[in-house]
């Protein structure tokens, strides 16, 4: 086909792939500030041409596809890194709402052991001192208060970390679910031959969200993806999701399950992760490190007590509670057992005057507990180590935050949407529209001619 | 290469670090420490809970010595008055002894020398702040009580000796016990005390007894010297505490001070940092190709 008719059709197979063109650009425009909106580009070719003796004439202008603009790998990346940044930053919150209570080097239990070994030593030169052996006993009991306080805030910040959990799981079912749905969208489009690229960029927004709270890797498959966590279990899989349930497990928190599997260690990345590490490895740890700490001063002062005699020459007493077997719980039930401060058994020959056994009672402070230390350098360990982790998930976060950063950066370049950009080709595709459009109006004209061809006036 | 048309999560991101940064730079400065949390220097925490421990402890000794220092003075002071009382006695007997005193004026020696002996029994059973000095741990009885023995007072004392740390490791004994110092055999004050009112009462052998006295009195002056001993003990300790109370101060401020003058320049950095990414945000306007377009 050639000729004016041929020309005319070249013009409008133009305007309509300008039209679709800017429309293209209206709608990344649109689009700007969308999160996770790719850019789209669309994707024209030539005609095919017509062969016409040994002339190859062109057909004109048609539109191939619009295309979203994205980088599969930077996208991996990204979900990599955010299930890495999530958990980091989960992390460090959780360890610095921790590490509160560990502040201060001259209030709390680091003062609280201090102040009580000093109590014992003020009443070394004056044991029969009533006051002086109150003060003891009021030290005392600020320990075991401290003690009560430190286990009770641990276990009050563990059991709202359960709660996130618990909310988090939630959260990935809704995740998947809506995943898996479109997953099944994106199939019929694909199917009909139509482009499904917004649909792509909502489902790795969602990935995305996903990815801030656990992490899962993607798998292209022939139904669209897969989705699974870093153990394998399957969480999307083409149109089905599996969700995630929670159960009361014996040691007091929720569990993650995965059908009838226990996948709550498995979990790695995001901030799942995070805050499974904190509730079931770091505060546990702090924990149990309380416990040991509270239970060997109970048990060293409580036999030192029991060496002694008191202000009334009686064989001393259990000066704690004696603390749980084991352990496991001495620092939330630690209490002091004698209110009366003649019951201190500061005598060592069962005169009021001695103070032998005060040098006993003291001595618990400079000897070894179970772990090998005494008590304040146990307890500075104990803040050594907190302070510790928390620097350091600090500094990773800080890392993580960067590289994270970065790879928005790429993503950015790879797929933003850069108004000078769609400006520029607005412009472009105006002129092709009107260029198009004075070509239809110049083949009208001479149509005209061709129509009034011999006659004296021309048709207008 | 195409780059990033929408750079403001950086630039947010930087905003966010510098102010960061300032509160940082603040709480140094408004509570004058760099470890604010474990997290700020985990090791100089830990060892600020050591450096608190010391600090609590080297002010319990400086108070303790203080205790101690006020019933060391009393023993030592008693045992002064004891030789004194002593040396009385000596010139009592001595004069007793002359060979010249009529029978009245050796009667009203000995009534001087049984009073002298009241006032040692009773300076034997020294209190401080209610507990008997002399009575080894046994405080709360008075430990020298009359009875049946050769003097006519018996110690009712134990012979323990309470110790207080006075830091450093190093413990102080705070008493010598009465039986010690005054009924020891061969020494008993209250026995050549006894002695010599006899002596003085029958006119016999008053030289021995006198001698017998000065004995004793050279005893219980020489175990004086423990207290005095004692006293000074604790008086360097004192020095030595004070000083070491600086270094534990210094060394926490070393841990843990905050440089003030580093500070205040980190916070006014911060604080230009601020402004500039502020002015890098309000700068990124959304001026681009559309505006010019017509």
């Amino acid at each position: 086909m050639s000729g004016l008719f041929g020309t005319l059709s070249i013009a409008l197979s133009s305007l309509g792939v300008s039209q679709d063109e800017m429309a293209t650009t209206s709608n990344n425009v649109a689009n700007a500030n969308t999160p996770g909106y790719s850019r789209e580009v669309s994707d024209v070719a030539a005609g095919d041409p017509i062969e016409q003796g040994s002339l190859s004439v062109g057909t004109g202008v048609i539109l191939q596809k619009i295309e979203s603009l994205r980088d599969p790998i930077l996208e991996i990346q990204l979900n990599q890194s955010t299930q890495q940044n999530s958990q980091l930053n989960t992390t460090l919150a959780q360890l610095q709402t921790l590490q509160t209570q560990f502040a201060s080097s001259t209030s709390g239990l680091g003062a609280d052991i201090s102040d009580f070994f000093n109590s014992l030593e003020q009443l070394a030169p004056d044991p029969t001192n009533l006051e002086l052996r109150q003060s003891v006993l009021t030290a005392a009991g600020n320990l075991a208060t401290d003690f009560n306080t430190a286990s009770n805030s641990l276990q009050t910040q563990r059991s709202n970390i359960d709660l996130n959990v618990t909310q988090s799981v939630g959260q990935v079912n809704a995740l998947t679910s809506q995943i898996a749905s479109i997953n099944q969208q994106i199939g019929n489009l694909t199917n009909a031959g139509q482009n499904p690229g917004t649909l792509v960029d909502t489902q790795t927004n969602l990935i995305r969200q996903l990815s801030s709270l656990v992490g899962v890797s993607v798998i292209p498959t022939d139904e669209g993806i897969s989705v699974a966590l870093s153990n394998g279990t399957t969480l999307v899989s083409g149109s089905q999701s599996f969700a995630l349930t929670t159960q009361l497990g014996t040691d007091g928190v929720q569990h993650i399950y995965s059908d009838s599997q226990d996948i709550t260690g498995a979990l790695t990345g995001g901030s799942l992760a995070g805050l499974i590490q904190v509730r079931d490895q770091e505060i546990p740890g702090v924990g149990s490190d309380l416990d040991q700490l509270a239970a060997g001063l109970a048990s060293g002062l409580n036999t030192a007590n029991q060496a002694g005699f008191d202000l009334n020459g009686n064989a001393g007493t259990n000066l704690f509670v004696p603390p749980p077997v084991g352990g496991v719980g001495a620092a939330g039930a630690l209490a002091v057992n004698i209110t009366d401060p003649s019951r201190l058994a500061a005598s060592s020959d069962g005169t009021s005057g001695s103070n032998g056994n005060l040098a006993v009672l003291s001595s618990v402070a400079t000897q070894p507990l179970a772990n090998g230390e005494t008590p304040i350098n146990s307890y500075s360990s104990i803040v050594f180590q907190v302070g510790n982790d928390t620097s350091n998930v600090s500094a990773d976060a800080d890392a993580s935050g960067l590289i994270l950063q970065q790879l928005q950066d790429q993503r950015g370049s790879v797929s933003g949407v850069s108004l000078d950009e769609e400006a520029s080709n607005l412009i472009q595709y105006q002129t092709a529209y009107q260029a198009a459009a004075r070509v239809v109006s110049s083949v009208n004209a001479l149509l005209a001619d061709a129509v009034n061809l011999g006659l004296g006036a021309a048709v207008q | 290469m195409r780059v990033n048309p929408n750079p403001l999560p950086d630039l947010l991101a930087a905003l966010n670090q510098t102010q960061l940064d300032a509160q940082e730079a603040s709480l140094q400065i408004a509570t004058g420490r760099s470890v604010n949390e474990p997290s700020d220097n985990p090791t100089a925490a830990a060892l600020l809970v050591v450096n608190n421990d010391q600090a609590t402890f080297n002010a319990g000794y400086l108070q303790s010595l203080t205790a101690v220092q006020g019933q060391l003075s009393t023993a030592d002071s008693t045992l002064s008055s004891v030789t004194t009382a002593l040396q009385q006695a000596l010139s009592l007997g001595v004069e007793a002894g002359g060979g010249t005193l009529s029978a009245s004026d050796q009667a009203a020696i000995v009534t001087q020398l049984q009073g002298i002996q009241t006032q040692l029994l009773s300076l034997a059973n020294v209190s401080y702040q209610g507990n008997y000095v002399f009575a080894g741990t046994d405080t709360s009885t008075a430990p020298f009580v009359s009875g049946t023995s050769p003097s006519g007072i018996v110690y009712v004392g134990n012979t323990d000796v309470n110790q207080v740390s006075i830091g450093g490791g190093y413990n102080l004994a705070v008493n010598l016990p009465g039986s010690q110092l005054f009924s020891t055999s061969g020494s008993d004050v209250f026995l050549a005390m006894t002695n010599l009112i006899q002596a003085v009462q029958t006119n016999t052998g008053i030289p021995a007894a006198v001698n017998a006295v000065t004995t004793a009195s050279s005893y219980l002056s020489a175990q004086r010297v423990f207290y005095g001993n004692a006293i000074d003990q604790a008086q360097s300790q004192t020095t030595y505490l004070n000083t070491a109370k600086l270094q534990i101060s210094q060394q926490q401020t070393t841990l843990g001070g905050a440089d003030l003058a580093a500070a205040a320049t980190n916070l006014a950095q911060s604080q230009t940092d601020t402004q500039a990414a502020l002015a890098a945000i309000s700068k990124f306007s959304q001026d681009n190709l559309f505006d010019y377009l017509q």
